[in-house]
């Protein structure tokens, strides 16, 4: 077991996961010291009637929710100003965001503002330039977003807020929220969640804690995504996959992002493709090229991907290489799945040499560790899906 | 690995780990807002010169208030008000526990008391009781075993009454906790075989026991695969830094496995050993593990075969036929027992009877084991223990782990 001569970390999360998960949330904010809490949404999850599910949650408690359900899908800082002057002059005291995406960047930035200098917000962006406890923070995830709603991460508005004082006091995964919206939107995030938990699980940050976030989330994708995406009835399955988000977020805020997210993430930007489909794409090749350097752990990540029996009987030589086949197995198994959603979106792309070069050029000036032409033959590699 | 119908899990206490993790505590306290601590330590860590570490290690960044060496083995409430005024009569502003469980214990009872302002500590006993964050607190384990450096509990005995009040509420949580291979080098062997089965149990029961979830489980396995790789390498070799290290890091994945997870009939029996013989909570952890397995196997021998990948390692998983997994676990949890035993020159008890004070004298007198069964009956831990246990069953269990028979399987009743 790998054990680093020094590690820290830290994890300020809570997770409530369950059967009326969300009817623990009053007793949650009272140990928070919060009574009136800031509900916010995106529209469309209002409309599904997400935002009603936590309202009837709050009726036996006593205390009146205030509810904004109309975060946009790109959110810029005049909605954080409208928002901080709602929290403000309306006397909330906490906020919760349901769903994922721009509603949990929204939620983080917000409490920025409320907790802090408002009129001094990009002030905050970039690397640990918050220094203490924020205001109370819950998130609610369902099953759309970026998979790292749980996370340390907030990018708003062309801006990357990092510190672990951004990441939620409390995750509630309640079945009744984890409804998926469609096949790609799904896979996609959790293959943002599974490309997190494996690149901290093989990557060179990790230690016993953050292993111990990142297995299990790898081991609930590998379980249930392909069922979750084959019949959306599996109840059992998507709940298993909101845990493994909030996880894989945990285990993310541990690590330095890895070279799967940074390319995934701005072949999503230049190629206008979800950026956790991307991530899980290029995840098979990036570890390839890893493990062809030597000095990475892929061989320990079987034990996650292919459970106790499979990883023991594999011999210790082949594990690295048997890793990499499952993790090519499941995204044409998640193909299939979605009835051939996946693949359509992924080729119809048509991904272009300049677009390759381009995305190299960019996911290197934002610190991906490998150079521009492993970038490329990468990017070369998982369009060509060789 | 089973989702749960409900579960919560959380830790939101900084590990901080190394060979030089406590240089780390100037800065760990100032972004607490914090830099006059109080220092709650015991003679034992005075003696065996931990303290000079600590202090050298912190003194160039904060103002020590105080330095309080008192805390008894066993916590009691004379003691943590007597140090709750002190902490303020230095003008203290933050805690740091350097010790075992009784100096953990010790200074979340005076954190209790300094940050609500109290004088009267059972207000605030049962769970959930504290409603707001407390001041600034550090643990520093130098035994790698009992986890509270990482748990929501504090247990504070009241020996005038008699009275043992339990404090649960995620407020007890530490704000760090510093992990330095310098704090356990000068273990004693027995001691550290002791607390490092105690350890072993907290995570196999988080593992076996009916209130896991997946978070529980993986941190209870790489626990686990800690131990297992180092617990006898330090016993046999007290210097191993590594070894060490690895310890301290099982100690506290053991501990968050356990606080999100409850335990089961190991820790009923051994809470109930320990409070009517006063044997030390590791020695009773260890002698039990075994039998607590071997009880609940018709109900849980699926989980516990799962731990021979752990324990044994990829071959010997590999190699054993799946309906052999479970008594081999057993059998080689009984084996570092005996591995153990052997490396302290008998100081490390594999069965009750011998279980020795510092007399030499039998601690746990065969005649005594009906009033542990008695006691076991009103222990609430055994709630989330897989199979039932009345005063016979407790009974019939405590026989076999005092003579150091295995478990007669015809016995155990099967609910």
């Amino acid at each position: 077991m790998h054990l680093p001569e020094h590690y820290e970390f830290f994890c300020p999360v809570k997770i409530n996961s369950g059967n009326r998960a969300l009817e623990q949330i009053p007793f949650e904010l009272d140990a928070l010291n919060a009574r009136k809490p800031l509900v916010i949404a995106r529209k469309d999850d209002s409309e599904r009637g997400l935002v009603d599910v936590i309202v009837d949650a709050f009726k036996d408690s006593g205390i009146a929710v205030g509810i904004f359900d109309g975060v946009p899908v790109a959110p810029d800082l005049k909605l954080i100003r409208e928002l901080f002057n709602i929290y403000r002059d309306r006397g909330y005291d906490a906020v919760i965001a349901v769903g994922g995406g721009s509603v949990a960047d929204t939620a983080k930035v917000l409490n920025i503002a409320v907790s802090g200098k408002p009129e001094n917000i990009e002030g905050y962006a970039g690397e640990n330039m918050i220094k203490r406890t924020l205001k109370p923070l819950i998130i609610v995830p369902t099953l759309t977003g970026t998979g790292y709603e749980i996370s340390r991460h907030a990018f708003f508005n062309g801006k990357d807020y990092t510190s672990h004082f951004l990441m939620p006091h409390l995750a509630v995964i309640d079945p009744r929220m984890t409804i998926p919206e469609d096949s790609v939107t799904t896979a996609a995030t959790a293959l943002a969640a599974l490309a997190h938990a494996v690149e901290a699980y093989a990557g060179s940050g990790k230690n016993p804690l953050v292993d111990a976030y990142a297995y299990a989330a790898i081991q609930l994708i590998m379980k249930n995504l392909v069922n979750v995406i084959r019949d959306q009835r599996d109840r059992n399955g998507r709940l298993s996959l909101a845990n493994a988000h909030a996880m894989a977020g945990c285990a993310f805020s541990n690590v330095a992002p890895g070279v799967a997210h940074k390319l995934g993430k701005v072949m999503g930007d230049v190629c206008h493709l979800p950026p956790g489909l991307c991530m899980g794409m290029l995840l098979p090749y990036v570890l390839e090229k890893q493990v062809s350097e030597g000095g990475y752990h892929i061989s320990d990540l079987l034990l996650p991907l292919a459970g106790f029996d499979a990883y023991a009987r594999m011999a210790e030589n082949l594990r690295a290489r048997r890793a990499l086949e499952i993790l090519h197995d499941l995204l044409k198994d998640l193909s299939k799945a979605s009835g051939g959603a996946i693949s359509r979106i992924w080729k119809d792309a048509q991904v272009s040499e300049d677009a390759l070069q381009k995305i190299a050029q960019k996911a290197v000036s934002v610190g991906a560790s490998f150079d521009i032409n492993g970038c490329v033959k990468i990017l070369r590699e998982a369009r060509e899906e060789r | 690995m089973d989702m749960p119908g409900y579960y919560e899990f959380c830790c939101p206490v900084k590990i901080i780990s190394g060979h030089d993790a406590l240089e780390k505590i100037p800065g760990t306290l100032a972004q607490l807002n914090a830099g006059r601590p109080m220092i709650v330590t015991d003679k034992g860590v005075v003696g065996a010169g931990l303290i000079d570490i600590v202090v050298n290690a912190i003194s160039n960044g904060v103002k020590i208030g105080a330095i309080a060496d008192t805390v008894p083995p066993d916590s009691d409430l004379r003691i943590v008000n007597g140090l709750a005024r002190l902490y303020r009569e230095k003008g203290c502003d933050s805690l740091i526990a350097i010790g075992g469980g009784s100096v953990m214990d010790t200074a979340k009872g005076i954190n209790i008391i300094v940050s609500e302002n109290a004088d009267d500590l059972m207000r605030f006993s049962g769970a959930n009781a504290l409603k707001q964050a407390l001041r600034p607190l550090i643990t520093i384990p130098t035994t790698a075993g009992t986890g509270s450096e990482v748990t929501p509990v504090a247990v504070i005995k009241d020996h005038e009454k008699h009275l043992k009040m339990a404090f649960v509420s995620n407020f007890l949580l530490p704000d760090a906790s510093i992990v330095d291979s310098r704090m356990t080098l000068t273990l004693p062997p027995a001691i550290t075989a002791a607390t490092g089965m105690d350890a072993l149990s907290h995570a196999v029961e988080a593992y076996t026991c009916l209130a896991k979830n997946p978070l529980s489980d993986s941190h209870a396995l790489a626990a686990i695969r800690l131990i297992s790789d180092n617990l006898l390498k330090v016993t046999v070799n007290p210097g191993d830094r590594k070894g060490r290290l690895g310890m301290a890091s099982a100690a506290i994945l053991a501990g968050i496995a356990f606080g999100n997870s409850m335990v089961g009939m190991v820790h009923t029996l051994g809470h109930s050993v320990g409070s009517v013989c006063g044997v030390p909570h590791g020695a009773c952890m260890a002698i039990l593990l075994p039998y607590g397995l071997e009880y609940n196997m018709h109900k849980n021998g699926h989980l516990t075969a799962e731990l021979l990948l752990p324990m044994a390692g990829t071959e010997v998983y590999a190699a054993t036929p799946k309906e052999g997994r479970v008594q081999n676990v057993i059998a080689l949890i009984r084996r570092m027992n005996q591995e153990l035993y052997e490396a302290t020159g008998g100081r490390h008890a594999r069965f009750f009877k011998e279980v020795l004070d510092k007399d030499g004298k039998e601690m746990v007198p065969k005649e005594k084991l009906p009033d542990i069964a008695e006691t076991a009956l009103r222990d609430g831990s055994i709630f989330y223990n897989p199979e039932d246990l009345d005063y016979n069953d407790f009974l019939m269990v405590l026989e076999a782990a005092w003579e150091g028979n295995p478990l007669d399987t015809c016995l155990i009743r099967k609910g």
